[in-house]
C-alpha cells in the first residue's frame, strides 16, 4: 500500500478536500521549511517567520476546497505566503531597520556578503555590506523584492514565480533585473 | 578576496538583463550561446556576472535551525490545524439544523428590516416638513412681520374710524343712576 509520504500533492489535496483533513499534515511537513524560509527572507526575523508561515498553512487548510488544481499546490500556497508576508510588512511599516542594526538571531542569519576567512580587517566591511543589502531589500517595490526573494533566496524558477505572483514571466524578468540592478548598485563598493 | 573599492564598470546595457537571467540560468539554449560567445570578448559584462556570482548566492544563505525546530513547528502547525478544524466543526453543528430555514428566515428578516427603514424614512420626512416650517425664511419673515404690522395698521384705522363714528354718533351712556346700569341710545 502506498504510504501518505508517497503521495503528490494534488493526490493529498484531494483527499483534504473529501474530508480527510489530516492528509494535510503531510503537506505541513513536506512545505514547512520552504514556508518558514520565505516568511524569513521577508521579515528577517525568526519568531514573525514562524508566526506567519503557520498561519499561511492554516489560511491554506480553510480554504483548501476553492483550490482548483489550475495551478500546483505549491505555488498557490507560496502565493498565500508571500500575500501574508506582504501583508505583514504593509501592516507594520516595513519597520525592520531596527533588526539590521543587531546581531544575527543565530549563525548564518544575516547575510554575509564580503568574504572575511583571509582579511580580519574586511568584517566590518562585511557588516556594513550586509547591512546595506537588507536595507536595499527592505526599501525596494514589492515586486520586486517579491521576485528577487523569490529566485534567488528559494531558487524558484521564472515560470513558477509568475505563477506565484500571478503575472507574466516577461513581468518577472523585468522585476529581477531591476532588483539585481538595484542591489549590485548599493553594494558596488563592496563587490 | 578582492575588495574593489572604486566603482565598478556596469555591463553593457543590452546584455545587463540577459545576464541577470544567465546567472539564474533562466535562458535557453541560443540565448545562453549568444550570451557567452559576448562574454568571450566583453571583460564588463564578464566582470557583472563574476560580481553577480560572488554576491547573490551570499545572499540566499539560510538560518540553520536544529530539527528540535522543526519538530516543534510541526507539532504546533498541528495542533492549531486541529483548533481551526474543531472551530469550524462546532460552526457548522451549530449552523447545520438551521440550513433548511436559514434563507426563508433571513429573507423574512431582510423585508421587515426594508419596511421599517421606509418607515422610519416617513418618519423623517414628516419630521423635515415640520422642521421646515419652522424654519422661515428670512424673505417670508419679513412679509410677514409686514402683515402684521399691517394688520396693526388696521386695527389703529379701525379704532380711528369707530373713533370718528363715535364721535359723530350720540354718545352711548351708561347710567347708573337710581336704577342701576341702563343703556341709553339716544
Amino acid at each position: 500500500m502506498e504510504s501518505s509520504k508517497d503521495l503528490g500533492d494534488e493526490e493529498l489535496v484531494t483527499l483534504c478536500q473529501q474530508g480527510q483533513g489530516h492528509y494535510f499534515d503531510v503537506l505541513v511537513r513536506r512545505y514547512m521549511e520552504k514556508a518558514f524560509h520565505i516568511a524569513y527572507d521577508f521579515t528577517r526575523n525568526k519568531e514573525t517567520a514562524k508566526d506567519l508561515s503557520q498561519d499561511a498553512f492554516l489560511r491554506a487548510y480553510a480554504n483548501i476546497k476553492r483550490f482548483d488544481g489550475r495551478s500546483s499546490f505549491y505555488t498557490w500556497f507560496y502565493r498565500i505566503v508571500v500575500n501574508l508576508c506582504l501583508d505583514h510588512a504593509r501592516r507594520s511599516g516595513r519597520v525592520f531597520w531596527e533588526s539590521l542594526d543587531k546581531a544575527p538571531e543565530e549563525p548564518g542569519g544575516q547575510r554575509q556578503l564580503v568574504d572575511t576567512q583571509h582579511q580580519p580587517d574586511q568584517e566590518a566591511i562585511a557588516g556594513e555590506a550586509s547591512r546595506r543589502a537588507n536595507a536595499t531589500l527592505e526599501s525596494m517595490p514589492n515586486k520586486q523584492r517579491t521576485a528577487f526573494l523569490l529566485r534567488n533566496q528559494e531558487g524558484l524558477p521564472i515560470a513558477d514565480i509568475a505563477k506565484v505572483m500571478k503575472t507574466t514571466e516577461g513581468t518577472v524578468r523585468v522585476y529581477l533585473h531591476r532588483a539585481v540592478a538595484t542591489l549590485r548598485q548599493s553594494l558596488v563598493e563592496f563587490v | 578576496m578582492e575588495n574593489r573599492i572604486k566603482p565598478l564598470e556596469d555591463a553593457c546595457k543590452n546584455y545587463e538583463e540577459d545576464l541577470v537571467l544567465y546567472h539564474y540560468a533562466e535562458t535557453d539554449a541560443s540565448e545562453r550561446a549568444a550570451i557567452e560567445q559576448h562574454l568571450a570578448q566583453c571583460l564588463r559584462c564578464r566582470n557583472f556576472v563574476e560580481d553577480l556570482g560572488r554576491v547573490l548566492p551570499q545572499m540566499s544563505l539560510k538560518p540553520e535551525l536544529p530539527q528540535a525546530f522543526w519538530d516543534n513547528y510541526f507539532r504546533e502547525t498541528v495542533a492549531k490545524l486541529d483548533d481551526q478544524a474543531a472551530r469550524q466543526n462546532w460552526w457548522q453543528r451549530w449552523l447545520a439544523p438551521m440550513n433548511s430555514w436559514l434563507v426563508p428566515t433571513f429573507g423574512t428578516v431582510a423585508i421587515a428590516v426594508f419596511a421599517i427603514a421606509l418607515m422610519i424614512q416617513k418618519g423623517d420626512f414628516n419630521a423635515t416638513s415640520e422642521t421646515a416650517s419652522g424654519q422661515i425664511p428670512a424673505e417670508v419673515l419679513v412679509d410677514s412681520n409686514q402683515l402684521e404690522f399691517f394688520k396693526s395698521m388696521e386695527i389703529l384705522e379701525s379704532l380711528s374710524t369707530l373713533e370718528e363714528q363715535d364721535s359723530a354718533k350720540p354718545e352711548r351712556k351708561t347710567s347708573y343712576i337710581e336704577n342701576g346700569p341702563v343703556q341709553v341710545v339716544a
